[in-house]
C-alpha cells in the first residue's frame, strides 16, 4: 500500500520492536502459544471472507444448475463445492442467495444490527452499520444506489432484503458481458463484496 | 448469533469508533507487526486473560487520549499504535504481566 504521508520509519521499527517483545514474553510465560496469533487470524484470512462468496458467485455463472440450485437451497449448495470447514457451521447454515437478473436488482442490508454472511462476504464495511445507510436503504433504495454508482433502470425491479440472525442474505450479482473467455477462477476475481451486497455491479477486465 | 470468538469480537468493533482498518471484506495490515498486535490481543482475550469488552473501552480511551492532543503536537494518526497502547494498559490492568514487564517492553527498541 502506498504511503500518502511522510511517516517516520522509527515509529514502525519502534512499535514492531515493542509487538515483538510482548508476544516473546508471553510465550515464555506460558500465557500463550507460538502459534495462537496465527491461529486467530488464520479464521480471517482463510476460513470465513470474501473470497467464499466470490468462489460460490463464478460457480453459478459457468453452472446455470448450480446458480438454481443456489438460490433455493443456499446451505445445501454451498457445501457441494469444497470450501473451507465451518462454512456449513452455524453462520453458513443461516444464509440464503438472491439472485440478478435482467429484471431484478438485489440489495441487502440489515435494519436492526449488523448481521452479515461472514463466512461468504468477510467484514462488512464503515457505513454498513450506518444509520443512516440502513434507514435510507429500505426507504429510497433507488437513490442509495444511485450515490454508489448503481443506475438501476426504471424497467427493473428494486429488492431490499433485511438481514437478521435469522436469514443473512447475499446477492449473486449478473455476469458481466464479454467475459465468455474467462475461466472459473479468473471470473471469481472480479467479484467484490460490494457486489454480493448489491451495492455495486460486477464489471468486466479491461480489455 | 455470533458463535465464533474471532468473529463477536471482530464484529462488536465494526462502526465503532474503535473499528479497525479493512479493505475488501478483509482486515487491512500495513505492517507485520499490525497483523501481530491484532492476533495477540484475540488470543489473550479468547484464552480468558481479560474480557474483549475491557481491551475495547482501553482502546477507545487511548482514540480519545490521542484526539485530545491539540493539532500543533499531535503525531500522525495510527490505529494500530493505538491498538498496542491499548493492549498493554489492559494486559497490565488484568494482572497478565506486572507494570515493570510493560515497562520493559516499552521499552524495547529495534534490533
Amino acid at each position: 500500500m502506498s504511503q500518502l504521508f511522510e511517516f517516520s520509519g522509527d515509529r514502525e521499527a519502534s512499535s514492531a520492536a515493542k509487538v515483538r517483545a510482548l508476544e516473546a514474553l508471553l510465550i515464555e510465560k506460558g500465557v500463550i502459544a507460538t502459534d495462537s496469533v496465527d491461529v486467530v487470524l488464520k479464521h480471517f484470512e482463510t476460513m470465513a471472507g470474501p473470497f467464499n462468496g466470490a468462489k460460490i458467485v463464478a460457480r453459478a455463472w459457468v453452472d446455470p444448475d448450480y446458480a438454481r440450485r443456489l438460490v433455493e437451497d443456499t446451505p445445501k449448495a454451498i457445501a457441494e463445492l469444497s470450501l473451507p470447514l465451518g462454512m456449513a457451521g452455524a453462520e453458513g447454515e443461516h444464509m440464503a442467495a438472491v439472485a440478478n437478473d435482467a429484471n431484478v436488482h438485489n440489495l441487502i442490508i440489515c435494519t436492526l444490527c449488523s448481521c452479515y454472511p461472514w463466512p461468504v462476504l468477510g467484514l462488512p464495511p464503515y457505513w454498513y452499520k450506518d444509520p443512516v445507510f440502513r434507514a435510507r436503504g429500505v426507504r429510497e433504495p433507488r437513490a442509495v444506489l444511485q450515490e454508489f454508482g448503481v443506475q438501476v433502470p426504471a424497467t427493473k425491479e428494486v429488492k431490499v432484503w433485511d438481514s437478521s440472525a435469522q436469514i443473512r442474505w447475499f446477492v449473486v450479482p449478473e455476469r458481466p458481458a464479454n467475459t465468455e473467455h474467462l475461466s472459473e477462477e479468473e471470473l471469481a476475481a472480479l467479484v467484490t463484496p460490494e457486489s454480493m451486497m448489491g451495492v455495486a455491479l460486477v464489471e468486466a477486465p479491461a480489455a | 448469533m455470533f458463535t465464533r470468538f474471532e468473529e463477536y469480537a471482530a464484529a462488536s468493533m465494526l462502526g465503532a469508533p474503535d473499528s479497525p482498518p479493512r479493505l475488501d471484506g478483509k482486515l487491512l495490515f500495513t505492517n507485520r507487526w499490525e497483523r501481530d498486535v491484532f492476533g495477540l490481543a484475540l488470543s489473550l482475550s479468547k484464552a480468558g486473560c481479560f474480557e474483549w469488552e475491557d481491551f475495547r473501552q482501553s482502546l477507545i480511551a487511548s482514540i480519545a487520549k490521542w484526539e485530545a492532543i491539540e493539532c500543533a503536537n499531535q503525531p500522525r494518526w495510527d490505529y494500530y499504535e493505538r491498538f498496542l497502547e491499548a493492549l498493554l494498559n489492559v494486559v497490565e490492568t488484568s494482572g497478565v504481566l506486572s507494570r515493570r514487564e510493560i515497562e520493559a517492553i516499552a521499552a524495547a527498541r529495534s534490533r
